[in-house]
């Protein structure tokens, strides 16, 4: 395993603006709702998790999150992304016929750990999602994103999300992060 | 008091020989603010089930209307519900949804309460107050009443209010008793919470409405996850409660549910839509608990006014917000001996159905959103809406054990229910008033 830190400058931007080449051109296709396209970056093996989080006292802070494999509102595996993505396409997915309207965010984009094909990434985002006339929705949050290369190409392996919302203050979420 | 909004018109509301609902009710401010009054303040109020809070000092923060509440064990292994106002300014003294708590201290000027609710102490009681404050008198408010049962605990702000077991009446502990016979039930971690903006009675009838789930619901039926037949079968069943409670959805009849238990004996496979939902019903124990009717019922039941319990193992609370917002709390249920893979079975319905990023729940909130603000155009909100769907259409009857049911296709009769409840509530000036005057469960014709 690489310790990224110990690598030259020049090799940290590089594997760093790979990445983030990666995030954009990853999030413009959710912007754009080319789904499909979108569900082809990812891995067959990928796990796309957020969990619920709590409002606790300072002392309980580290209960604030909901463990793996519990309560979640997104646990997904690539047959579940790929039922979310269908579902849109079929008609009478309601809360997106008229479709919403997205632009997502990702910044901070910093390298956790290099591990052969394996790049983790830490990055912030933020999703602003308005529909119909004057419905807005304004998602932030932190991502873990596990990028593997598989045969030359990068894909998602992994995303964990982390929103800053303990009672989510939108009617639902049904877009993808 | 508010003076009755619903008694001074002219008709009311809810024209309970028509099915006719003034849509008003979903918008007015004064109504709204009288159900705060008449219908919170008053009814038992579903706060959390016992494996909330496991301990002395485990604590669950929840609301009775508006009003912010903690349920919270006490050394005596006891449950409270405090009221989460200071006495001395109004500060809320716990700001954590959930944890686990020596005393409740208020960030204002630390006040400390114990977990009776008790005011054990504050800064300066001598050289400030000079010991003339009578710490008896200034503890936290606490419900009037507490109680459980079978675990869910209840809390009630009117001391008037009958015991929780009467109140639930044989409809609402029917209700309870569908979760609760599946085992020693315990909530999971991750009550999962988000806000809708509709009116909170739109979120409460659409638990009876089995007539949108074919539309509404149409794009998660044709993905492969629920099939139309599982989730929105003609076939259904009613059971409805003195106060408002009621059971609503799919049901079997007896000769479905003798049909079912032979196809089980012979040890084919599923085959009908209500067979994983009804394997459980085929335990004697079961059965026993449920009666010869509740057995037959796969519907979803309501605790009057707003506790919804869903087939996935899940409540689902309706907690308003002002006339036009809501919140959705779901607590998720498995039995305490549940092995590996029921428990990933039940988190994986629990996580994909519901919620808001639940297959089929995203798009219930748009659908109710609009409702809401309909009413408040000024013309629109004239306009009477129509649940009507099955009126004068069905009987009720009762089984030689007491238990009455419809047994009818797909009907609005439990949203007729709980307006035509609603309404009553409203109503009455009081508890004494409600026990006096509310409707029997309906018999006969409906």
């Amino acid at each position: 395993m690489a310790v990224f830190e110990n690598l030259s400058l020049q090799e940290r931007m590089l594997k760093t603006y790979e990445a983030e080449e990666f995030l954009y051109r990853e999030a413009a296709l959710l912007d754009d709702r080319k789904l499909d396209e979108w569900l082809e970056l990812l891995t067959d093996d990928i796990h796309y998790w957020m969990p619920i989080r709590r409002t606790t006292t300072a002392r309980e802070v580290e209960k604030e999150f909901t463990e793996p494999g519990g309560m979640a509102f997104f646990d997904d595996d690539k047959k579940m992304l790929t039922m979310r993505v269908q579902r849109l396409a079929i008609g009478r997915a309601w809360a997106e016929d008229p479709p919403s309207r997205t632009r997502r965010n990702v910044s901070n984009v910093r390298i956790l750990e290099i591990d052969g094909d394996e790049t983790l990434i830490a990055a912030n985002f933020q999703l602003y999602r308005t529909r119909l006339n004057s419905e807005e929705d304004c998602w932030i949050g932190r991502r873990e994103d596990l990028l593997r290369r598989v045969e030359g190409e990068l894909k998602l392996a992994r995303r964990h999300l982390f929103l800053e919302q303990t009672v989510i203050l939108s009617q639902n979420m049904s877009n993808l992060f | 008091m508010a003076e009755s909004l619903i008694a001074a018109g002219n008709q009311p509301w809810f024209d309970v020989a028509n099915g006719i609902l003034d849509r008003r009710i979903y918008s007015d401010h004064k109504i709204y603010q009288q159900e705060l009054e008449r219908i919170f303040a008053r009814a038992w109020n579903f706060m959390c089930h016992e494996s909330q809070l496991p301990e002395p000092g485990s604590f669950f923060m929840n609301y009775i209307g508006e009003d912010q509440v903690v349920a919270v064990r006490d050394r005596d292994g006891a449950v409270q519900v405090l009221l989460n106002s200071c006495p001395h300014r109004g500060n809320t003294v716990c700001r954590a949804e959930q944890g686990k708590t020596n005393s409740f201290l208020c960030s204002y000027h630390g006040w400390n309460f114990d977990l009776n609710g008790r005011l054990v102490g504050m800064p300066g009681e001598e050289t400030f107050y000079r010991d003339a404050i009578d710490k008896t008198r200034w503890g936290l408010a606490s419900a009037a009443q507490v109680q459980s049962y079978k675990g869910f605990i209840f809390a009630t702000m009117d001391p008037a209010a009958p015991p929780l077991e009467d109140y639930l009446g044989w409809v609402g502990r029917l209700g309870i008793d569908m979760l609760a016979s599946q085992g020693d039930m315990v909530v999971l971690d991750g009550v999962v919470k988000n806000r809708l903006k509709c009116n909170w009675k739109l979120a409460v009838d659409n638990l009876y409405d089995w007539y949108h789930v074919k539309v509404s619901h149409g794009s998660a039926l044709r993905i492969g996850m629920l099939t139309e037949e599982s989730m929105a079968p003609d076939d259904q069943m009613v059971i409805l409660g003195e106060y408002g409670h009621g059971i609503g959805g799919p049901g079997l009849s007896e000769a479905q549910f003798a049909e079912f238990q032979a196809r089980m004996a012979s040890g084919e496979g599923e085959a009908q839509w209500y067979d994983i939902q009804a394997r459980r019903r085929l335990d004697p124990r079961i059965q026993e608990i449920l009666g010869p009717v509740g057995t037959r019922s796969l519907g979803h039941p309501n605790i009057f006014p707003n506790l919804w319990i869903a087939l996935t193992r899940q409540v689902c609370l309706r907690i308003p917000r002002g006339p036009f917002e809501t919140e959705l709390w779901w607590f998720t249920f498995l039995p305490k001996n549940a092995n590996d893979e029921e428990r990933r079975t039940t988190v994986f319905m629990a996580n994909h159905l519901f919620g808001p990023a639940g297959l089929l729940e995203q798009d219930d909130g748009e659908n109710w959103s609009h409702s809401t603000r309909g009413a408040q155009g000024a013309v629109t909100r004239r306009l009477p809406l129509n649940f009507a769907m099955g009126k004068g259409l069905d009987r009720v009857e009762e089984d030689p054990s007491g238990q009455h049911r419809i047994e009818t296709v797909v009907n609005e009769h439990g949203q007729r229910w709980t307006y035509q409840s609603w309404q009553e509530w409203m109503q009455a000036e009081s508890w004494e008033d409600l026990m006096a005057n509310h409707s029997p469960a309906p018999k006969g014709e409906v």
